[in-house]
């Protein structure tokens, strides 16, 4: 010691007596990282730490991830299922067969009355890959109803069908390890160090090495456009221009990849005529991003030796989501970007398990990417069912978002939602309020009780999260990932999968298929139901799944390990093997601010909240960063309307309004307000959320909205406290 | 005591680096002599009495930032609260921020702060139990809570609000340096956290590879001169020339030039609409307010009654009052006892009061309350001998009167020396607002312009009682009082200037005092300055009967109304050096807001009472 005692005190520092680390995968965003649980001598998880030897995170984790084993007992889960007979009575506990006796009648008096289509199916991305899988087998082969989507259509459908219609199938072609080959990496409406923040670090590692240069398309000065050595501040919602414009000046200048347009790609003519329209000039004055810039840009990324584009929830979640997707692929096509280490399109995706239910859960067609709409592959999974197949639709019914305006109008009487909040999630909720309570049947199946939705369901179904139960999930590099049971389900809670199985088993061709119980089961199902085709498993055990850390698909069935880039042969999947060039035009449909409603509202997520804030709202280490909402604004808009820094504000759209604390920044333009979506009765009252045409996903990062200071404070404060139960 | 994972990655592991023989402030990094004592022994971390002997054991370790690398994803905070097993409302380690610029030039620099293990740990000498010891092994301050007490004085003297005091414990802790991972080799949790490439750990003075600098100021960061901590920075980027923050605190950095210079700390002019009310005055120092405030009376109190008669002030001699006065003695000891009972519930636990004496060398707190014990002492003392004459009638006369005499003077003189300890209580260098030698005169101040009254007034309704005239005797005792309120307002006059002058955060708390606090603040200096003029008039007219005693009586009221407010004010106002919060965590504005609405009730806001 040089100060202080004279005598040497012993050093007490926290330990929190773990005894066994349990390998699992996260359970929060999708970048997939390996994760340690740690259990106390009475088997109750009491750390996490991440997987030192996992390629994805090695070693790392995330705010979110450090605190997840506090997920098990945070506060507000179900341990009982419960009931009532209108959505304004209070609920009543029941068992497990009350409740799933009163889903299976639900489900088959709607059906019997209104139709087999007339019961819903609203899920998730953030069970389970063999639970999807499962879901998928009770909707489609048992149920048979042919509404049935996922929330995955508020968060990656644009990416899907982007992903389809230039390559003829989804499947993100890229890796992470492609950061370390890259020579210039274009993000577009990506904050990685917000959403994805151990991408962000491969990322920042592998720049730090190799110094590529970073282009980054966002309105706001997010982290990430900080960092970037070229920052595009494009106007909202106009990416599909600048996409355009780019493709023209290497068009233009001959700087485009000609022996790879010529080999791998299709419609090339159609594409350089209609990009011909969008010169840098035009496109500056539509996207707001001068023309030398947008020449400058275009020259590095077509001269760079493999660039890449990222992109997340900027692109998505517009009316242009797909098109900005196909104009992302278009850009890589012609530059020979596509399946080369460094060279590729690659969506940051969102949920842990969206990949899951993209691959498997059968909401967009029929599991392992096959489709309703092919008789092969029709036929191929009734006979692997066991089923008729003319029991299955001949084509897609409707997205989550067409579903709730036919519950509006009463072609959908009954609605299965699980492990998803559309009371906070969709676009618009003043409206899915009147939607959900003209539902005669709605059932609820989440790991939390005051998961928002709740309030207008009949049945509640208290399901497990996260490792309280077992299998896979698929990253957003197709990283395959095992989740293993830590702890058992809390109280009477269920693992989905169980709860599927019971469904099933009380239908009576639930009852003439198999549905194996246990997830490796299934897992096996997948298996073979993927051997041979691009999306194929059969290569993998759990065994092999954890010992190497998770394995990304394609992994044959007698290779070593998986594949970490898709189309590095230039064979595509549509039937001439070639990838398209798509023309994209553009039309702006957004509501613009105006007069009357002069801001733009931008939406947008934090890196101490997941979605509505179900988990990370009741964990204090977490929600203490942001506990209540706010809007970004700029100091330069809010002085001449009186709205101050720290104080409440109101905002009206043609929609609804919300109250939200101010924060002064000029990290906003001072035409735009920016507002985190995470919160309950918040930002979603305002959005419009026009949809997509090809993917139906909405736009809730564009429209108007008008700002205006709160005079009592004091009623703010009450109303804003009064929507936050958690 | 800890186990490193079985696949620990290389970034996770202290590296070893050439380091140079002195750090920048000229201290050896070398912390022990080769065959020192001290040298080769275990930290007994959790029991585990087995030595780790690195490398670079006895070296002084610290944190490196690289601020341009921050990008606020909190892994650093989570992964030190999760190892610490924290919850929600503390935190060792917290990252704010400060912006500047115009969008889309914008400029954020994310800040990630926790202790800097200083070469001269204000804390450590702070602290009145010895909860501190810097050791020789990486040179790591670690606080024992199981010593600490809860008065939080740590919290008051660290520029970087390191020492957590939690309300729930009732005692601070604070960051470990992870010093059971440092045995192990490897870098604190939150360096091995860091997803920017910002946060790092070593041997200080050494550069992690592909850095540059070893700066020792960033903006938001207080002056090192105050602790020379032991964190170096990096920082390239281009900044603006003027940086705010997102928290309450109205201070903003500016630089006198674009790109050149170092950053200084300035008033933010918040513009705010908002006017403090009384309820402003309140905070959870309020029971100083009240301790100090009448300790300082009952010194002067004592001062009058026993240095009196020397001044000629017949009246004041014990013999002629032989109940009053020491009632009026027993009266100031058991205000003076209530007075002592508030500070020490004030602290987190209560039953550990004792071990304030533990620090006499260092701490300012251990000397106040140690000399502040001596005084009670002799006061008790005289007290008794005055009182009950009787209870010593077996001693010899010469001896009893000796004792009232020897005893008397000690109080006299440790009354005052007791004051003068607890004014340096308050000059803290990471509280500007507080380190002026206004501190000393407004204590001094109220002991003149209290003690005369609470010693007089009562005296005078005595001897009216007895049809005494007391008019003559109330004009001297109005001699100090007016000169302690003279005291006072030109310590005030001069800290007003001084505060303005100086800039920085001292500037900002003053700021907040005209104009946040402005109508309370000149209420009080209208106050005072009525109370000093009032009492000059009634000094010179001499009113008698009770009508005098009603308007010296309100003189009183005046001067003591004016003496809580600004004591009130003195506390409420104060800002430290800290580091910049950022919109929601460590903003105090929020968490006055969270707290009043009730948004705080739910834990996982992460607030709780501040109650102290």
């Amino acid at each position: 010691m040089l100060f202080g005692r004279k005598k040497k005190n012993p050093v007490r520092i926290a330990d929190k007596g773990v005894v066994d680390w349990k390998y699992t995968t996260c359970g929060y965003c999708s970048t997939g990282c390996s994760i340690e649980v740690g259990l106390d001598r009475k088997g109750k998880a009491v750390s996490s730490r991440g997987v030192g030897g996992a390629d994805v995170n090695r070693g790392k984790l995330c705010l979110k991830g450090i605190f997840e084993h506090e997920l098990f007992d945070s506060p507000g889960r179900g341990d009982t299922p419960l009931l009532r007979d209108r959505y304004y009575e209070p609920f009543r506990e029941t068992t497990w067969d009350g409740a799933l006796d009163r889903v299976a009648e639900g489900i088959k008096g709607i059906q019997s009355e209104h139709g087999r289509d007339a019961f819903a199916i609203v899920s998730t991305g953030q069970i389970m890959t063999e639970e999807f899988y499962t879901l998928g087998k009770l909707a489609r082969g048992v149920i048979g109803t042919n509404n049935y989507d996922g929330n995955t259509t508020l968060c990656m459908a644009s990416a899907v069908s982007g992903y389809k219609r230039s390559f003829g199938s989804d499947g993100p072609p890229g890796c992470y390890d492609d950061f370390e080959h890259a020579d210039c990496l274009l993000a577009i409406g990506s904050n990685l160090p917000e959403q994805h923040p151990i991408i962000f670090w491969r990322m920042r590692e592998a720049r730090e090495r190799r110094g590529f240069p970073l282009i980054v398309v966002d309105p706001r000065v997010t982290m990430l456009a900080q960092m970037a050595d070229i920052h595009l501040p494009v106007n909202p919602g106009t990416d599909v221009v600048l996409l355009n414009a780019l493709a023209h000046v290497i068009l233009d200048e001959g700087l485009e990849d000609r022996a790879y347009i010529e080999a791998h790609t299709a419609d090339f003519e159609a594409f350089a005529e209609l990009v011909g329209q969008y010169d840098p000039v035009c496109a500056s004055r539509i996207c707001g991003i001068d023309e030398d810039t947008i020449r400058h840009v275009a020259r590095v990324y077509a001269g760079a030796g493999a660039a890449m584009t990222i992109w997340t929830m900027g692109i998505n979640q517009s009316t242009h989501g797909s098109d900005g997707v196909v104009g992302i692929n278009n850009l890589n096509l012609i530059t020979g970007n596509i399946g080369k280490p460094g060279g590729t399109s690659l969506s940051i995706t969102g949920q842990s398990n969206a990949m899951g239910t993209r691959e498997w859960s059968s909401c967009s067609g029929l599991p392992g990417y096959r489709s309703l709409e092919k008789t092969a592959d029709r036929e191929e999974i009734a006979s692997f069912w066991g089923i008729d197949p003319d029991f299955f639709p001949e084509r897609r019914g409707l997205f989550q978002t067409d579903i709730f305006p036919a519950i509006e109008t009463g072609q959908i009487r009954g609605l299965w939602i699980i492990a998803t909040n559309p009371m906070t999630s969709m676009p618009n909720t003043p409206r899915i309020r009147k939607t959900l309570e003209k539902l005669d049947f709605l059932v609820v199946q989440d790991a939390y009780r005051d998961v928002e939705t709740n309030e207008y369901s009949h049945v509640y179904l208290p399901a497990a999260v996260w490792a309280e139960k077992e299998g896979t999930f698929t990253n957003t590099e197709r990283r395959v990932n095992l989740v293993r049971n830590v702890v058992e389900p809390k109280g009477e809670a269920k693992p989905d999968l169980w709860i599927f199985n019971e469904v099933a088993r009380r239908f009576e061709q639930g009852r003439a298929i198999t549905f194996p119980e246990t997830a490796e089961g299934v897992f096996g199902e997948m298996r073979d139901l993927s051997r041979g085709r691009m999306l194929d498993y059969s290569g993998m055990t759990y065994e092999k799944i954890e010992s190497q850390r998770g394995i990304q698909w394609p992994c044959p069935e007698d290779s070593e390990t998986g594949s970490p880039r898709l189309y590095s042969d230039g064979r595509f999947q549509h039937p001439d093997g070639k990838a398209q060039l798509i023309p994209l035009p553009f039309v702006d449909n957004n509501e613009r601010p105006d007069d009357d409603f002069p801001f733009w509202l931008n939406s947008g997520r934090v890196v101490e909240h997941f979605h509505t804030r179900t988990r990370t709202g009741k964990i204090g280490n977490l929600n203490k960063f942001s506990p209540t909402p706010y809007m970004e604004m700029n100091p330069d808009s809010s002085r001449s309307l009186g709205i101050e820094h720290g104080r409440y504000a109101r905002l009206v759209s043609r929609r609804g309004d919300a109250v939200v604390l101010v924060q002064l920044t000029q990290r906003v333009p001072p035409d735009m307000v920016f507002i985190p979506f995470h919160f309950h009765e918040c930002v979603n009252r305002l959005t419009l959320g026009l949809l997509d045409p090809h993917s139906r996903q909405p736009a809730f990062k564009q429209c108007a909205v008008k700002i205006e200071p709160v005079a009592a404070e004091d009623d703010a404060a009450l109303r804003n406290h009064a929507a936050r139960a958690y | 005591m800890f186990r490193k994972r079985d696949d620990e990655p290389d970034y996770a592991r202290i590296p070893r680096v050439q380091a140079p023989d002195r750090n920048q402030y000229g201290k050896a990094l070398n912390l022990l002599g080769e065959d020192d004592a001290l040298a080769g022994k275990s930290l007994n971390i959790n029991g585990d009495d087995r030595v780790y002997e690195g490398p670079d054991r006895y070296r002084q370790h610290g944190f490196y930032f690289n601020a341009d690398n921050c990008i606020a994803c909190h892994a650093c905070e989570s992964a030190c609260s999760e190892k610490n097993d924290l919850p929600p409302h503390l935190a060792f380690r917290s990252v704010g921020y400060v912006e500047g610029g115009t969008w889309p030039a914008y400029a954020r620099l994310n800040i990630s702060m926790a202790c800097n293990h200083c070469d001269d740990p204000v804390c450590l000498k702070g602290c009145p139990t010895r909860a501190y010891t810097k050791f020789a092994e990486y040179g790591a301050v670690l606080q024992d809570p199981d010593i600490c007490f809860g008065c939080g004085y740590c919290t008051w003297v660290c520029p970087y609000n390191a020492p957590q005091l939690d309300p729930v414990a009732g005692h601070v802790q604070k960051c470990n340096m992870c010093v059971d991972r440092l045995e192990q080799g490897l870098k604190p949790a939150c360096a091995a956290a860091c997803l920017g490439g910002a946060l790092d750990f070593g041997v200080i003075e050494t550069t992690p590879r592909n850095r540059d600098q070893l700066e020792t100021r960033i903006p938001g960061f207080p002056d090192p001169e105050i602790t020379h901590p032991n964190i170096r920075f990096q920082q390239t980027r281009t900044l603006p020339r003027e940086m705010t923050r997102p928290d309450s605190t109205p201070v903003r950095y500016e630089r006198d030039a674009q790109g050149a210079g170092p950053f200084h700390t300035r008033v933010r002019d918040t513009g705010t609409t908002r006017r403090a009310g009384l309820n402003g005055l309140r905070s959870r120092e309020d029971p100083l307010v009240v301790f100090t405030l009448i300790t300082q009376a009952v010194v002067g109190a004592f001062l009058t009654l026993f240095l009196g008669p020397l001044f000629g002030l017949d009246v004041l001699s014990p013999a002629k009052h032989p109940v009053a006065y020491p009632a009026l003695l027993f009266a100031l000891l058991g205000l003076e006892t209530f007075a002592l009972v508030l500070s020490t519930l004030h602290l987190g636990k209560p039953h550990r009061f004792y071990r304030a004496f533990n620090n006499l060398r260092y701490s300012p707190v251990s000397r106040e309350v140690a000399s502040l014990a001596v005084f009670y002492n002799f006061l008790s003392a005289y007290t008794l001998i005055g009182a009950f004459p009787g209870l010593f009638a077996w001693l010899p006369d010469d001896w009893v009167r000796g004792a009232a005499l020897a005893t008397g003077w000690g109080a006299a003189i440790t009354g005052p020396a007791a004051l003068y300890f607890m004014s340096r209580i308050y000059r803290i260098a990471a509280r500007p607002f507080w380190d002026h030698w206004q501190v000393l005169t407004a204590f001094y101040g109220n002991m003149l312009a209290l003690g005369p009254l609470l010693a007089g007034l009562p005296l005078a309704v005595a001897l009216h009682l007895q049809g005494q005239s007391w008019a003559t005797f109330l004009s001297t005792l109005a001699l100090p009082v007016i000169a302690g309120l003279g005291l006072e307002a030109i310590g005030l006059l001069a800290h007003a200037r001084d505060m303005r002058r100086r800039g920085g955060e001292g500037a900002a708390a003053h700021h907040q005092q005209v104009t946040t606090f402005g109508w309370i603040y000149r209420a009080r200096n209208v106050t005072l300055a009525l109370a000093i003029a009032f009492v000059a008039v009634l000094a010179i007219v001499s009113p008698d009967g009770p009508s005098g005693l009603a308007l010296w009586a309100f003189a009183a009221l005046l001067i003591v109304a004016a003496a809580v407010t600004g004591r009130a004010l003195f506390y409420v106002l104060v800002i430290p050096t800290t580091m910049p919060g950022a919109f929601f965590w460590k903003n105090p504005g929020f968490q006055e807001h969270a707290r009043t609405t009730g948004l705080a009730d739910m834990p996982q806001t992460g607030l709780v009472a501040d109650t102290h």
